[in-house]
């Protein structure tokens, strides 16, 4: 019996029981499509989180003041130092080749208002660099002078929920605006950004560091952000920049770097833990669709038992009878598979429909890998009823009505 | 017309009077329960529930007419007896012999004591031993209590009765 | 018909088909268990995230910097033009139903002790540490009370921290320096372990005057107010906005109640439970189809055997009686082994990984039973009213 053969005639054997062949595609689709919507929504929020780092650049290295020794705790994310990490350490880095960008950083909360109009807002101390290092992008004027950083300049650059919020139906470059008691010049607004990765850049005014320091009366650095020139310059920069910082302040190692791909990797493990961990939940339901159809099947040998008697006498091996009652239980799964990815695509283009921000993707491999578990899961469940059917004595199976 | 007289088919014309009741007035419910009390039945294929014992079997009726358990054990035992299969009582049909099915069947028909047994071709699926013993055992039955309605294609059998109705292709012709 | 007979019948026939019925109920059986451990480990990591919040006691508020309306962290906390002074904290601790203030900064220092040292995490607190943040000292004392302006050079050490400084040594009155400054070691605190990925014990206590100077800046991070439990949240955070901003002029802070933070944190790990819950179902909707399937199989199998029934007298009714109590004799079973399973394996996991928090969420137990015995019930019905709809006559005839 040919290959063929036996898919048409166990095809004709799944013809006669219509409903039973239904609800069996039905388990199998509600198995397959589930798992196919948990990965490709898992892993389209790891594709989410991926890029939004990678647009923040690959090769950034923070640079945060202190270091902790507890083993798998949190880096200092914030907190103070008795030794800060200052300015003239920031330009100090500019030693290191391998090195394209230095923007130190400082951070703090103040009013900002403007006729009358008044918002406590994040204000962040950098220079022109953190538009490079951050990829930020710009709406109107013009991002922080690249000039020397000693020099105070009064200028500011708001973001888009600052400009809405305080200069609503109008002009706001060249406008002043009031952050606590001191005046700056608007020289830019950044274009809407959303929210990245927890930093709402659009609810933030930046202005120079050196102003920033004097407003929140500080020497200190919250952190200092940098960009290497590639990948392979930025392990060389990590090593350099400890270096330069341990010289700088007495031999003590004290501070804490981290790379932006390691942070990525962070991000990627997790997610993909979690795609895992959620995908296997719904493959129990891919077991329990194949503990039907084993049932299904068992139910099969055993009505068709006659006929299997017949096919026997009629000189039929007990290998074709095997394949015969297999590709049967592979052509329901298969059935069952493809229903399922239908439906689950069927949901992604309705979540995609009602959030079209968030890009939903299914990745081929799944795919491939719900019609393989699929088929395996018939294999697996269908080899003991079709050995069944196969080791079944013809003399007993005919007699048998 | 057996259909008829069985209460599982409503006539397509004339009327059906059974006990001074119009049955085709009855609703399913109403039929039901009238299959119950008045009729039993033995079929030419025995119909016997495999997967029950042949005391089991011949409890059934009991059981949809919600005899209680106690008497109904005790009436299946009086039954067997007299169909003499008190030994076979936890047998399966499939490990019965086919007269012995039958007398299963009959045993289950009277356990309602109804006053009509109907049998369609009792002896068509049997040995002719076996198909004289199931005879006689229906014969003894009718003269003891109850009416017997019997289909049959064997003269032989045919002869024996009170009564003969003759049917050639659904039209009564008179013997 | 009686019921009890009704059940009996029903049982006879799913035990006469053992395989078949074992598997059937199987479908269940995972289904059920899988909606349990699922659940219990959801709830214990509930129960276990609560504790962790909770061990810092419930009558807490947080008085931070900056006004923001998240629960994240603001820049204020690292810099603000409106700091929160000692003075501050100081007259919060005077106002009425507030029992501590604990004013806070917190930073990262290197620790000496002789030749040893280390990089820690340093707070700078209040002596009312142990009463608000619950936790014992184990050896010596805390920070004294009632220096707050001009503390002596005292420091209390995390369990952790004492190890890796003084080994088997006596710390008590010892000498160290943190930074450039000496302290003298008062007290080590007990064990506490990590609380949310951050070790409490290898951190120092110091006088946050002490630490505001090590750490050259004029105000805090963080107030923490213990407040007298028998008063209501709303009364006391009202009578904090009022004093703050009488001493500020405005409201450049935020409070953050433990109440509000448990609530939220109860809400989404709720969410979280029932996510999985609603994973785990989907393995029991395949069951309740299988069942489906299973029971349309058995109906037009015994299609001779209802005919068989309708004749000796068994009303459409009872026919669907039949074959509904079948499905829930499934079902039930099903259910229940479900339940056996996933509470033995729920214990399993409790026994052999004791670091994984489980918990039994008997709502979630109770509803998936609830819900098998459902399944029964629906899955039951189309095959059990299929089966009483067929005509006497037909079914007899057919073989």
């Amino acid at each position: 019996m040919t290959f063929s053969d036996t898919l048409i005639q166990s095809y004709s054997a799944i013809k006669t029981q219509p409903v039973r062949v239904l609800l069996i595609i039905l388990a199998m689709s509600i198995g397959i499509a589930s798992v196919t919507v948990l990965t490709a929504l898992g892993e389209s929020a790891r594709l989410y989180i991926v890029n939004e780092f990678e647009a923040l650049g690959t090769h950034l290295v923070i640079v945060l003041p202190g270091r902790a020794e507890t083993t798998g705790g949190h880096p200092p994310i914030f907190g103070e130092t008795p030794r800060d990490l200052t300015l003239a350490d920031a330009q100090a880095l500019f030693r290191s080749r391998n090195i394209a960008a230095i923007a130190p950083i400082n951070i703090g909360a103040a009013p900002v208002s403007t006729k009358g109009l008044e918002r406590e807002t994040t204000i962040i101390g950098s220079t022109a660099s953190l538009r490079r290092v951050r990829h930020l992008n710009m709406a109107q004027g013009r991002f922080l002078p690249d000039t020397d950083t000693n020099k105070i300049l009064s200028v500011c650059v708001i973001g888009q929920t600052i400009k809405n919020e305080l200069f609503a139906q109008q002009q706001a470059l060249g406008q002043w605006l009031r952050i606590n008691d001191r005046r700056f010049r608007v020289i830019g607004v950044l274009s809407s950004e959303g929210q990245s990765i927890g930093v709402d850049f659009d609810d933030m005014v930046i202005i120079p560091v050196t102003a920033a320091q004097t407003l929140f009366n500080t020497q200190s650095l919250f952190r200092i952000l940098l960009e290497a020139k590639s990948k392979p310059a930025m392990y060389k920069a990590v090593d350099e920049i400890k270096d330069i910082i341990k010289a700088r302040h007495d031999g003590e190692d004290d501070v804490t770097l981290i790379t932006q791909d390691s942070v990525v990797k962070t991000f990627d493990d997790i997610l993909m833990a979690l795609t895992l961990a959620v995908t296997s939940i719904a493959s129990i339901s891919l077991a329990v669709a194949g503990i039907l159809v084993m049932n299904v099947m068992w139910v099969s040998v055993s009505q068709r038992t006659s006929e299997i008697g017949l096919l026997k006498a009629l000189g039929a091996t007990k290998r074709q009878i095997m394949y015969l009652f297999l590709s049967e239980a592979a052509i329901l799964s298969i059935a069952g598979a493809l229903t399922g990815l239908i439906l689950g695509k069927a949901t992604l283009f309705i979540l995609q429909t009602v959030y079209p921000d968030f890009p939903v993707y299914l990745p081929t491999w799944a795919v491939f890998a719900a019609l393989a578990v699929a088929l395996l899961t018939a294999l697996i469940f269908g080899v003991l009823p079709a050995k069944q059917a196969a080791e079944m004595n013809p003399v007993t199976a005919l007699r048998r009505k | 017309m057996f259909n008829v007289i069985a209460l599982l088919d409503q006539p397509s014309s004339g009327k059906y009077t059974l006990n001074n009741q119009d049955v085709t007035q009855l609703n399913d419910q109403e039929l039901a329960k009238a299959r119950r009390e008045n009729i039993g039945f033995v079929f030419q294929f025995f119909h016997l529930i495999p997967r029950y014992t042949a005391a089991e079997n011949i409890e059934i009726p009991m059981i949809l007419a919600g005899v209680p358990s106690k008497e109904r054990k005790q009436r299946v035992a009086e039954a067997l007896i007299a169909v003499n299969l008190q030994d076979r009582a936890a047998h399966r049909p499939d490990q019965l012999s086919g007269g012995q099915t039958q007398r299963v069947a009959i045993a289950r028909a009277m356990i309602m004591r109804p006053q009509i047994l109907l049998a369609d071709e009792p002896t068509g699926n049997l040995d002719s031993q076996s198909g004289k013993e199931i005879i006689a055992l229906l014969e003894n039955l009718n003269q003891q209590q109850v009416t017997l309605l019997m289909i049959t294609h064997d003269e032989t059998i045919g002869r024996r009765a009170q009564r003969r109705i003759r049917l050639i292709d659904g039209q009564i012709s008179l013997p | 018909m009686h019921y009890l007979d009704i059940i009996n019948l029903s049982f006879r026939t799913v035990i006469s088909q053992k395989l078949r019925s074992i598997l059937t109920a199987l479908g269940l059986i995972i289904g059920i268990a899988a909606v349990i451990i699922l659940t219990s480990i959801g709830r214990g990591i509930h129960s276990y995230v609560l504790a962790e919040f909770t061990q810092f006691g419930t009558n807490l508020i947080a008085v931070f910097p900056g006004k923001t309306t998240t629960l994240g962290l603001s820049g204020a906390t690292i810099s603000t033009v409106r700091p929160l002074s000692m003075a501050d904290a100081l007259s919060l601790s005077k106002l009425d139903n507030i029992l501590a203030a604990l004013p806070l900064v917190q930073g990262n220092a290197r620790i000496e002790a002789g030749k040893k040292q280390r990089r820690t995490t340093v707070l700078g607190v209040g002596a009312a540490v142990p009463e608000i943040w619950k936790i014992k000292v184990a050896t010596g004392r805390f920070l004294p009370a009632n220096e707050q302006t001009n503390p002596r050079a005292f420091a209390v050490l995390g369990h952790k921290l004492a190890l890796e400084l003084f080994g088997d040594n006596n710390p008590l009155g010892q000498r160290i320096r943190i930074g450039s400054d000496r302290f003298r070691v008062l007290g080590v605190m007990e064990k506490k372990g990590q609380m949310l990925g951050f070790d409490m014990d290898d951190t120092i206590y110091i006088p946050t005057a002490k630490a505001l100077a090590l750490f050259d800046r004029e105000s805090l991070m963080e107030i923490d107010l213990l407040y007298k439990s028998n008063m209501s949240v709303k009364t006391i955070e009202k009578s904090i906005k009022r004093l703050l901003q009488l001493r500020h002029g405005r409201e450049d802070f935020t409070l953050i109640t433990q109440d509000q933070m448990l609530k939220s944190i109860d809400s989404i790990l709720n969410i979280l439970t029932l996510a999985v819950a609603a994973l785990g179902s989907i393995s029991l909707l395949v069951g309740s189809v299988g069942i489906l399937t299973i029971m349309t199989i058995a109906v037009s199998e015994r299609i001779s055997e209802i005919g068989l029934l309708r004749a000796v007298g068994a009303e459409q009714g009872t026919i669907f009686k039949l074959f509904l109590s079948e499905a829930l004799v499934l079902s039930f079973a099903g259910g229940s082994i479900g339940v056996l399973l996933g509470l033995l394996i729920v214990y399993l996991i409790s026994f052999t990984l004791p670091n994984l928090p489980v918990q039994l969420a008997w709502l979630y137990i109770m509803a998936a039973f609830a819900i098998s015995l459902l399944i029964g019930l629906a899955a039951g019905v189309i095959p059990a009213m299929k089966a009483a709809r067929l005509h006497p006559l037909d079914a007899l005839r057919s073989e």
